[in-house]
């Protein structure tokens, strides 16, 4: 009970303080060097008035990439639940790889692909005749595209889940009364997955809204702004304007936390209710011939979301000059050599390694307590508990992290610009993915369980140890895994708060790019890719082997 | 059979339990003796559970207190709660909550390791428990490769393993099919006897409860609508809603006439004048008289009975073949009366027989306290055959 309450203050402090502070700074209008602020008003606000560009630019840029994922999404999902496609399954495992891919991978990859100039394709467009550049990856729709590529996987999800929780029934039904399998599609299918989409285009629309690799990457260059690489280039400026900054972020975390809370509220009061929990295998429409063009479809999702990008970096990383015509003198292994004998590299690849580690570790234990409490327990707070850990879910990482860099500069314990920072952090950060993953795991248990275990005499650590843990074991597992990684390549958080000494590696990769070769660029990112994957691929065996060991 | 000078185990006084503004349970008083088999009886959503989880621990109640064999468990004006864990009971689940973990017999063993008992006395009661439940030859199976009816037997053993005083049953046969149902019925009443311990049923079957209990209780909407042995709920359902509930009965409502009265038999006045016999039981008529027959009660005669009080000729509308039993549809003083009998003697549709009711089992019901709040109408004139509780 005390330790409960402990951890659920711990947990307010770590999400509501930086907010706080993050109000505070956009609020203030009183001299600069000032703290607490001697003057309280709106002019950062209306400061931002004269910043109308960024604001169209973030809205074009959005939209277009919400568009272009959900369009992703629904294709595959209907396709990959509802047709007979062929090698169905293999292919929906493949559909998770694109968010294992980041972002900012893919942004490095498509700049070499698209950009106006040097990109591969416009140079094979212009070698076949063609005028100017075919596709410009720089613009607001070439930016939108590669943002689009990699959450259409997580459009994808949420359709699918939707489509898949229908029942088949209702199809039937209407198909029973005389009308064909079209009709029934457009009648009764699209009505009833509509309110899902719906919810998906807004989760999938916020958090673009917070995205930050993509534009970083390939708009920058072109001073092509949006609100979060605005804010980015408002605190690393000099002199930098932080008070102007913080109004952004605050404008943009309005948005986001109206948008979320949008999507809770079509989420939750689903009157839907045809829609039901039951277990079913929706039925497969038979697509004759025209199921290898799904097929086709789903595979160049895939291929254009992980293949192309990754391939392209591979060639490029091993090249002097990427840009150029493929030859052979043009090969080099140089760019791995110069990458690992970097000491920053280096230092930074082992920090990001055990940052992962301990945020993992400390998060599943975290999470996992809170999802607990939130799901099982009757403390009577668990409400507003739900509220405070979903929070940072409505903060684009970027904007969390001004307000933590605010909060912890003027905490008594010197810990900005350390590693424990980044822990706090990454901690803060990724409660929302660790609860929401061990609640899902939490929700399929039944109930009675833990309490049979409580009506035979166990106490609450017997039943932890005895019942709880090993059946939530698999749902932590796979929480360990999302955090692990989601740590490891976090960008947004880690680039404002790493300092000299406390290194991590995308931000080093983020800042190669704009300081080095974007051949050693690529060569960074896909050494981050290898390890991060053989660090997944060693869990996995240590844990499967744990549990051999211990069945 | 519970001896009233036995002590009680279990006390449940003034109980509410409420959800938000929503009085699930409540106020219910009742108490289990030792030994006895109590069930909880009653539609979905009446508070069964609700109360029962009360009673384990696992809900913590509004008002009211519990006891088990003296000890204050809950007393929500002394703030005492104490948790289920130290209750001493037992319970098996709905959904049997079998660890899906551990092996059968890591299951059963669970009650004893807790409290710490040696390997070679776990080893020779989780035995004992599975030989029980005839599952002596799956402990070391795993728990998830069990089919529904061993699961159920397995929730069985491991609540009945580590001794308790009380167990405590949750629907435990609803998951299963019929068929299953009629056995294990049979089996948990034997095993009960056999432990002699006190138990708590909670069911909506009403079969389920005449075979599994001494005593009845039968809730609706979170109050206690009759309590007593089960031939007696069976027999003598005080109100319309328990005998609509405790299966099929004839209900006929008209006016008292107690210048009819004789022989300790009170007389209603039907429609068309028909005057049924009957007993009032000491019961206070609400204000539209009403008695229950039993459909199996009534008797259809070829010819004319003997007796000259509740005989009446009437005309058989319909006839339909129930398998066991055949229903037959007679009219009677303009409205339907519905008789079961035995297939064989069914006479035909369109013939004339004479209908005669013991007045023994004709019984007065008393004002059902939801429908005269909810101003609800008399009984129509069609037959209210309610029948057996389907969920
Ligand atoms: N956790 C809960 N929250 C709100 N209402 C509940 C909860 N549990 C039960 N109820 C309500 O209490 C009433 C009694 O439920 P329950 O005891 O489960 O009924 P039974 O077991 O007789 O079917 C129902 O109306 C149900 O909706
Ligand atoms: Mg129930």
């Amino acid at each position: 009970m005390v330790a409960m309450t402990m951890v659920i203050v711990v947990v307010a402090i770590f999400v509501l303080y930086p907010v706080f502070y993050l109000l505070q700074a956009a609020f203030d209008v009183g001299p600069a060097e000032v703290r607490p602020p001697a003057a309280y008003g709106f002019d950062n606000f209306s400061a931002l008035g004269k910043y109308w560009e960024i604001m169209l630019n973030t809205l074009v840029v959005t939209f277009a990439a919400t568009i272009m994922a959900l369009t992703f999404g629904f294709l595959t999902a209907w396709i990959l639940t509802r047709t007979n496609v062929p090698f169905q399954r293999t292919l929906e495992q493949l559909m998770a790889v694109p968010y294992y891919v980041t972002p900012l991978l893919g942004a490095l990859a498509w700049n070499f692909l698209g950009a106006p100039e040097s990109g591969f394709i416009n140079q094979v467009w212009r070698a076949g005749g063609g005028q100017g550049a075919l596709i410009d990856i720089t613009s607001a729709v070439g930016i939108a595209w590669v943002m689009a590529l990699f959450e259409g996987s997580v459009a994808f999800v949420m359709i699918g889940a939707v489509m898949k929780s229908m029942d088949p029934a209702l199809e039937e039904a209407s198909q029973m009364s005389g009308a064909g399998r079209w009709r029934a599609m457009l009648r009764i299918t699209l009505p009833l997955v509509a309110p899902g989409v719906l919810g998906a285009a807004i989760f999938v629309f916020a958090e673009m809204l917070g995205s930050f690799s993509a534009a970083l990457v390939l708009g920058t260059p072109a001073r092509f702004y949006v609100i979060t690489t605005a804010i980015y280039q408002f605190v690393s400026q000099y002199p930098p304007r932080l008070p102007l900054a913080a109004a952004l972020g605050v404008s943009l975390f309005a948005v986001m936390f109206g948008m979320l809370y949008l999507y809770r509220r079509i989420t939750a009061n689903r009157s839907f209710v045809t829609i039901s929990g039951k277990a079913f295998r929706p039925r497969a429409i038979d697509m004759g011939w025209l199921r290898w063009v799904l097929f086709a479809v789903c595979a160049g999702y895939v291929f254009l979301s992980v293949l192309l990008p990754i391939a392209t970096l591979v060639f490029a990383s091993f090249q002097k000059l990427a840009v150029a015509w493929p030859a052979a003198d043009n090969f080099t292994l140089d760019n791995y050599r110069t990458a690992l004998s970097l000491n920053a590299v280096r230092s930074a690849l082992s920090n990001s390694l055990f940052l992962g580690l301990l945020t993992a570790t400390i998060g599943v234990v975290l999470t996992g307590l809170l999802a607990w409490i939130i799901q099982r327990s009757r403390l009577p707070g668990r409400g507003v508990l739900e509220y405070i850990v979903m929070f940072p879910q409505a903060v684009p990482r970027l904007v969390f992290a001004f307000g933590m860099m605010w909060a912890w500069l003027a905490f008594p314990i010197p810990i900005y610009g350390t590693f424990w920072i980044l822990l706090i952090a990454y901690l803060t950060v990724f409660l929302p993915l660790g609860v929401r993953t061990i609640s899902g795991v939490i929700m399929q248990l039944d109930k009675s369980l833990e309490e049979c275990g409580q009506v035979c005499g166990a106490s609450w650590s017997f039943r932890v140890r005895t019942i709880v843990a090993p059946l939530l074991w698999p749902g932590i597992l796979a929480a360990w895994l999302l955090i692990f990684v989601a740590s490891v390549r976090e960008l947004g958080a880690s680039i404002l708060l790493m300092g000299p000494d406390s290194k991590v590696m995308t931000p080093a990769i983020a800042e190669a790019f704009f300081s080095t070769s974007s051949e050693l660029t690529a060569a960074m990112a896909l050494i981050q890719t290898v390890v991060v994957a053989a660090a997944m691929v060693v869990f996995t065996l240590m844990t499967r082997r744990a549990a051999v060991h211990g069945a | 059979m519970a001896d009233s000078d036995r002590a009680p185990e279990i006390e449940v006084e003034d109980l509410v339990i409420r959800y938000g503004a929503v009085a699930a349970v409540g106020p219910v008083n009742f108490s289990v003796t030792q030994g006895e088999q109590l069930t909880l009886l009653g539609p979905s959503g009446c508070g069964k559970t609700t109360t029962l989880r009360a009673i384990a621990g696992l809900e913590r109640p509004t008002a009211g207190a519990i006891r088990i064999r003296g000890d204050t468990v809950f007393d929500a004006s002394r703030r005492i709660n104490m948790p289920a864990e130290r209750r001493g009971l037992s319970m098996v689940f709905q959904s049997y909550a079998i660890w899906p973990h551990m092996t059968v017999f890591e299951n059963v063993a669970y009650g004893l390791r807790v409290r710490n008992a040696s390997a070679a006395e776990i080893d020779e009661k989780v035995r004992h428990a599975l030989d029980l439940v005839k599952m002596g030859a799956y402990a070391s199976r795993n728990a998830s490769q069990l089919s529904g009816g061993q699961q159920q037997r397995v929730a069985v053993a491991r609540a009945c393993a580590f001794s308790p005083k009380v167990l405590l049953f949750d629907e435990p046969l609803s998951n299963l099919d019929a068929k299953l149902r009629a056995q294990m019925r049979i089996e948990l009443r034997e095993l009960q006897h056999r432990l002699g311990v006190t138990s708590v049923y909670v069911t909506h079957d009403l079969e389920e409860a005449l075979a599994m209990s001494d005593r009845i209780i039968v809730m609706r909407g979170g109050h206690i609508e009759q309590a007593g042995p089960a031939a007696d709920i069976y027999n003598y359902p005080r109100t319309a809603f328990v005998a609509d509930f405790v299966g099929s009965a004839n209900l006929i409502s008209g006016r008292l006439r107690a210048d009819l009265a004789r022989d300790g038999l009170i007389a209603l006045e039907a429609d068309a004048g028909r005057i049924l016999y009957g007993e009032a039981r000491g019961r206070e008529a609400g204000p539209t008289p009403t008695m229950s027959v039993r459909t199996v009660h009534l008797q259809l005669n070829a010819t004319q009975p003997a007796a000259s009080i509740n005989v009446w000729p009437v005309r058989v509308r319909r006839t339909v073949f129930l398998g066991d039993l055949t229903q037959v549809h007679v009219e009677w003083g303009g409205r339907e009366l519905v008789v079961r009998q035995t297939a064989s003697t069914a006479p035909a549709e369109g013939s004339t027989a004479y209908l005669s009711i013991d007045p023994a089992r004709c019984v007065l019901l008393e004002a059902d306290a939801a429908t005269e709040a909810e101003q609800a109408p008399p009984p129509p004139t069609p037959p209210i055959v309610a029948d057996l509780p389907i969920e």
